[in-house]
């Protein structure tokens, strides 16, 4: 803070001063996402290329596709330090719904997207009104009720699933574009800046204070004025519509939907993804869901004896949570600010005595 | 008659499953305030080694089964020892969060440990029924109620009567002033993640002749279990076999009598809606919490 103020006070040439908020620009959070977002539709273009394997775009999408609904998890795990076991069972209902409003009702892209934002979110506060009354554990206890039951549902009610044989859909129209697997990539990087840029401003507002002062004693902030159930419930809401969103993506992206890929298995990678990437980073967000669902994918699989077996990944995601948990409480986050950290207040440090 | 009666004693066998289950769970809720997730899961692997020494060394069940109970034993004191114990400093979240990931790591060594062709479980007694009026029962199911209750009954006296039970109840009132009163709190911890190994097992062993163990094979049980506990409440050792039976009976009758598709759905609402208005549960009591 005082190395701030004192960089103001001693930069008394414009020019100087324009060369500083130039070197402090790409620290502006709103920039930093734009261009993470901008380099990632980059990447369609080396696949057509043929650079990179088709295999991989589709990988990556997917890890950008888990990044958003980790994201809103990381908000209620990280800032409120709440569990939710249904990710997967709100990833799936949002799968199902922009399926069933873009191909059976034929409402097109947008109205699909709405419904698959809407609705679980919806189902979310309702759930969130329910059991976070009573303690926090519950909230956990009762999404994996709602889970459970979405699951079952998503069995059985084939006029809305398909049942066990899946649901197929077709990629979107979107401004009249007929998208392809490159530009649905695309849309997918643009959601997940779009997600970026919102959760840091949620977090940094009032509501990032209050569930910081929840965080440390509930029950002294409740006497500091915050309203502890209000802040909570805006937390989980907004994490099952990340859910709904990033569900929606993923049938958009894969064109089908199988019941199977929203058991509770999914839901606990994502839980995994959001403690190894770091609680309350959203860079690191995007790079646990890197570690937990690509590294797998592109690297474990192909080693020689390992890739052969189907238990790998698993042990893989349950090993590092523990380990995470364990001896590195802030996840890859930590691990860059331990390494980054020094540098960064070293150069800090030069400019100060420089100016 | 035996339109109520059979399906009635049919779900106390399940519910029966469910109570070993979630008394697991509790056991290791009231000693480290930790939501024992895992519970399935580590049941899952032990009970697949009982079914391994059964298929795979011809070994008779209940030679199996000891072998199940120090699987079982020795992975709740590794994964006290090991993981929870050094997480002193940890919040509750960050325990649970280590439960979950402990679901993983035993879903995955399962197959690893074991091999990937499912096994079939034996029952202990294969054959035989008891007629009670116009239903009737297996010896198997006799055995499997009677045991559960009994181990259950068991726990309780050993909880109320005994020094061990006195240190696991002080410890689960409050571990800081019962380590003040020089209770081993860590031996007590260590018992209980030891203790819901076993019964997790059993659960296991007691679910598995009716379907194939596969590293799945106890889902339903871990999470029907983790519902019994909210159901019957937190605060109490018995609320949670009382939630257990509750559960496996209604179920079964709203599978049978209302929608065999919905059922399950219905039941879980059903739940939900009862905590609307107990939000403690069954047998719950207020709980207060301080700064």
């Amino acid at each position: 803070m005082t190395e701030l103020d004192t960089r103001a006070v001693d930069a008394p040439a414009p020019p100087r001063r324009a060369a500083a908020t130039l070197r402090n620009m790409p620290r502006n959070p709103y920039l930093q996402y734009a261009l993470f977002g901008a380099a990632l539709c980059v990447l369609p273009l080396l696949a057509s290329a043929g650079v990179l394997k088709a295999s991989t775009l589709s990988t990556l999408a997917f890890v950008l596709i888990f990044s958003i609904a980790a994201m809103g998890l990381n908000l209620l795990l990280g800032y409120a330090g709440l569990i939710s076991l249904g990710t997967a069972g709100f990833m799936g209902l949002g799968a199902y719904l922009a399926a069933y409003v873009q191909d059976d009702i034929g409402l097109g892209f947008w109205v699909a997207l709405l419904a698959a934002l809407v609705i679980p979110t919806f189902l979310g506060i309702i759930v969130g009104i329910v059991s976070l009354r009573v303690r926090s554990i519950y909230l956990a206890i009762a999404s994996l009720f709602v889970s459970e039951i979405l699951l079952k549902t998503f069995e059985q009610v084939e006029w809305f699933t398909g049942g066990t044989a899946g649901k197929q859909s077709a990629y979107p129209v979107i401004f009249g574009i007929q998208t392809t697997r490159g530009s649905m990539f695309v849309v997918c990087a643009v959601a997940l800046a779009l997600v970026m840029m919102l959760t840091h401003n949620v977090v940094h507002g009032q509501m990032g204070r209050a569930l910081h002062a929840m965080r440390s004693s509930e029950v002294a902030a409740k006497a500091m004025g915050v309203n502890v159930l209000k802040y909570k419930l805006v937390a989980f809401s907004v994490a099952t519509a990340y859910a709904g969103l990033a569900g929606a993506l993923y049938l958009f992206f894969l064109k089908s939907s199988y019941p199977s890929t929203w058991g509770l298995f999914l839901s606990l990678n994502v839980i995994a993804m959001v403690v190894v990437g770091g609680l309350r980073s959203i860079f690191g967000t995007v790079a646990g869901a890197f570690v937990i669902f690509a590294v797998p994918e592109l690297v474990l699989k192909k080693l020689p004896v390992i890739g052969d077996i189907s238990g790998v990944p698993y042990i893989f995601s349950g090993v590092l949570i523990v380990l995470v948990i364990m001896f590195f409480p802030h996840g890859l986050k930590g691990l860059v600010d331990l390494v980054v950290g020094p540098i960064r207040r070293a150069r800090s440090n030069k400019e100060v005595t420089g100016a | 008659m035996d339109e109520v009666l059979q399906p009635f004693l049919r779900s106390l066998e399940t519910g029966s499953v469910y109570a070993l289950a979630a008394l697991g769970i509790i056991v290791v809720w009231r000693t480290s305030l930790v939501m024992h997730f895992a519970q399935g899961s580590m049941g899952m692997f032990a009970g697949t080694a009982v079914a391994f020494a059964v298929n795979r060394f011809g070994q008779p069940l209940w030679v199996s089964v000891l072998v199940g109970v120090a699987v079982a034993v020795l992975m709740g004191f590794l994964v006290d020892f090991a993981v929870i114990r050094r997480l002193r400093r940890a919040t509750a979240v960050g325990k649970e969060i280590i439960t979950l990931g402990l679901i993983m790591v035993f879903l995955g060594l399962a197959p690893i440990v074991f091999g990937t062709e499912p096994m079939l479980m034996p029952k202990a007694i294969p054959s035989g029924d008891i007629g009670l009026g116009t239903a009737s029962i297996s010896y198997n199911s006799v055995l499997n109620i009677g045991l559960s209750v009994a181990i259950a009954v068991a726990l309780f006296v050993v909880l109320q009567k005994t020094k061990i039970g006195l240190a696991v109840r002080a410890t689960a009132s409050s571990e800081p002033t019962a380590r003040l009163m020089g209770i081993n709190t860590r031996r007590v911890t260590l018992l209980a993640w030891a203790l819901a190994g076993v019964l997790g097992m059993l659960a296991a062993v007691m679910i598995a002749p009716a379907t194939t163990v596969t590293p799945t094979f106890m889902n339903t049980v871990q999470v029907t279990a983790l519902f019994a506990c909210v159901l019957g409440g937190l605060q109490t050792f018995y609320g949670p076999v009382v939630g257990g039976y509750v559960i496996a009976v209604v179920g079964n009758f709203l599978k049978l009598y209302v929608s065999s598709v919905w059922g399950d759905q219905l039941l879980y609402l059903l739940i939900l809606v009862f905590l609307v208005f107990r939000p403690n549960g069954l047998f719950g009591k207020t709980y207060m919490q301080k700064v």
